[in-house]
């Protein structure tokens, strides 16, 4: 073989910037808390309605941010509305648009519904607290629990075609071989439940709830999600050697061809196992030791957010960089304006202000699968019925001689 | 790796819950993401290029012209001529081989389908156009092109590519590129048409044309004559240290490190 070198090539700069990769989080953690407040919530199962509620909390702030880190990505951004005047069937990116909006509606309707109940028990509540609950809850009908269910159901349907929508819009693209294969859809959503049940470990202390009962079932979640993450990357890699496919044999060239693959190759299969070990290891613990040690388990929490979002970047970002058509790999440096640093950390900050304004106003710890105000224990001083009752009182104390 | 390893390594790809998701991917594939209709332009006509490499002098006239023809950006190209320094490792003789690169305006584009307001389409003539009004700038279609022949345009903000000068075409002029080619390496015209040079060149060298990465499917429209094999695909060259700086002294190219 002769040896070549490329004397001239432009640069070509990456086409999809950090905003995909918080989209591409954001949402996936938004469908994982879903499925992880789906059992209490929406199958009855008490057992996990403490989990339920921190999921749905996550579940909510989440949908709300992921929408605005994708409209960011746009180019066009005010332009948005030719998704809906010009929807275009055979573009993956077209039908996910159709599906999100009433993805985020059924989020929005389902935590609404779980949370009225509460919200009712508050109406009397003083100040601004009281004005909300009075507001939001619209009326004092109680909430029928089929109703729930029911949009549970459509809004968890929803979630599996926000699911294949972002896995397909990626692996269709043949241009980049990394990206184009079966195997990387099932790998979003594996690392998404795994980052979402990392979340719910950190937001478990985080809000105060601090449950052993959470922290048991998350870790659960977490062993199953890994495993099912490392027989996708397993199979994605036996496959590969033993056919030829494209996306491994690319993998395999990136991985010989330049230091920084190597690395990241080796960070990210290293802190996978070094999380499922410890994983397993907590819960192969005798139980009495167990409330202790699960009071640490927010550490893991991070490792498990960490996990999830450098898959992403690795596989949003990082793929890019790999020339198509020319020598080498293009350098890509992140910069600090909102199309890079900026807009990671304004994204996690939207996304922390939506958490904060949700616990301000909205009792998300009361969040129950329907009913009506008076199937739960009050949570403020002046609960909806002994109001009403001492309302009817005065109106009788203060006859005209009064 | 040898074949027992290969097919013990195949029975446990096989034994991994994997073999059920493969019939999904064909519906991610086909069922979806299918050419959608072409429209506008003259359905009489297919315009192809056929670029032989053998008048090549790598002058870069095609880059500049077409350049300012369309007022790209700095640093944007809708054409370039990539240069390959290529040592023989025995004789250690040493040529230059150029490969002009441009939008293919592929039978089988894969950066149309992709595109979610349809901006991006195919005419009737083979001429894939964005219209830059319709555009939402998602820059879909700049990843799925194999060819890095698209960009995302920083004046406008919208995709950006070759578009066969399509508005020179229509007042009957030859694009800026073929034009401005000193070997007259550029030939383009209407394949339907068999009178046409492009389509005399094509019956005379058949066999011998090539197109780039042919395996990906997209039946690129952009043929080349005297073309070495090699660089069909993604060459394996390594890059040289570049570094292009702008009149400000911004670094508008690449520095490779070695
Ligand atoms: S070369 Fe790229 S931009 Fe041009 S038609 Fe083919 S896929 Fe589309
Ligand atoms: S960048 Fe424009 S032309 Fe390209 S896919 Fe997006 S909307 Fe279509
Ligand atoms: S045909 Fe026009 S747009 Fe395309 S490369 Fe040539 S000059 Fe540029």
């Amino acid at each position: 073989m002769n040896s070549t070198i490329e004397l001239l090539a432009p640069r070509y700069d990456i086409a999809w910037y950090p905003w995909a990769v918080q989209y591409f989080f954001m949402i996936a953690l938004s469908y994982a808390t879903l499925w992880l407040a789906a059992p209490a919530l929406v199958f009855g199962k008490q057992k996990w309605l403490p989990t339920a509620r921190l999921a749905l909390l996550a579940c909510l702030a989440t949908t709300l941010v992921a929408p605005v880190a994708l409209l960011a990505d746009l180019h066009q951004p005010l332009r948005f509305w030719h998704f809906y005047a010009y929807a275009n069937s055979h573009s993956w990116m077209s039908v996910g648009s159709l599906i999100l909006p009433l993805y985020v509606v059924g989020v929005i309707v389902l935590a609404w519904l779980a949370w009225r109940p509460a919200l009712q028990a508050n109406r009397q509540a003083p100040g601004i607290a009281g004005f909300i609950a009075r507001w939001l809850s619209l009326g004092d009908s109680p909430t029928p629990r089929a109703l729930l269910v029911l949009v549970g159901l459509c809004t968890l349907a929803l979630s599996t075609g926000i699911m294949l929508y972002t896995g397909a819009e990626v692996a269709i693209v043949k241009a980049r071989p990394l990206w184009n294969t079966v195997w990387l859809p099932p790998m979003f959503v594996a690392t998404g439940f795994i980052a979402a049940a990392g979340l719910i470990l950190v937001l478990n202390p985080v809000t105060g709830e601090r449950s052993t009962v959470v922290s048991g079932q998350m870790l659960k979640v977490m062993l199953g999600a890994c495993l099912v993450a490392g027989l996708v990357a397993g199979s994605w890699f036996l496959d590969g050697i033993n056919a030829d496919v494209g996306s491994v044999a690319a993998a395999m060239q990136s991985v010989r061809g330049s230091a920084e693959w190597r690395s990241t190759a080796l960070w990210g299969g290293l802190t996978g196992l070094a999380l499922f070990g410890a994983v397993l290891y907590l819960l192969s613990r005798p139980a009495p030791r167990r409330p202790a040690l699960y009071a640490w388990t927010w550490v893991l929490g991070l490792v498990a957010l960490h996990v999830g979002w450098m898959f992403r970047w690795v596989v949003l970002m990082d793929v890019q960089t790999v020339a198509r058509h020319s020598a080498g790999f293009h350098h890509y440096g992140i910069p600090a304006g909102s199309s890079g640093i900026l807009g990671i950390v304004g994204t996690f900050g939207l996304w922390l202000a939506a958490i904060l304004l949700i616990d301000l106003f909205v009792p998300w710890r009361q969040a129950r699968q329907g009913g009506s105000a008076a199937d739960l224990s009050p949570v403020t001083p002046a609960p909806a019925h002994p109001a009403a009752q001492s309302a009817a009182e005065n109106s009788e104390g203060t006859p005209s001689h009064g | 790796m040898d074949p027992i390893r290969r097919s013990l390594l195949g029975q446990l790809a096989r034994l991994s819950a994997g073999a059920a998701l493969v019939p999904l991917s064909s519906v991610a594939n086909a069922g979806i993401n299918q050419q959608p209709p072409r429209r506008e332009g003259d359905p009489t006509k297919r315009y192809g290029m056929l670029i032989d490499l053998r008048q090549c002098i790598g002058c870069q006239a095609c880059t500049v012209s077409c350049h300012i023809e369309n007022a790209a950006p700095l640093g944007s190209f809708r054409t370039t001529v990539a240069q390959y320094e290529v040592e023989h490792q025995e004789t250690g003789e040493v040529a230059t081989f150029m490969l002009p690169r441009l939008c293919n305006h592929c039978e089988n584009p894969p950066c149309v389908p992709v595109c979610p307001v349809e901006a991006t389409f195919q005419r009737q003539d083979g001429i894939v156009v964005v219209d830059s009004d319709r555009c939402v700038g998602c820059a879909y279609c700049v990843n799925a092109c194999p060819y890095d022949a698209r960009f995302i345009n920083e004046r406008t903000q919208t995709a950006d590519k070759c578009t066969f000068c399509a508005h020179r075409l229509e007042a009957g002029l030859l694009p800026a590129c073929v034009e401005s080619c000193v070997g007259g390496a550029r030939i383009i015209g209407d394949m339907r048409d068999p009178e046409s040079q492009i389509s005399r060149m094509i019956a005379e060298h058949g066999d011998a044309l090539m197109v780039l990465q042919p395996e990906k499917n997209t039946m690129p429209q952009v043929f080349y004559l005297g073309m070495d094999e090699r660089f069909v695909t993604r060459p394996q060259a390594e890059p040289v240290a570049l570094d292009v700086l702008d009149p400000h002294g911004k670094e508008m190219g690449y520095e490779f490190h070695h």
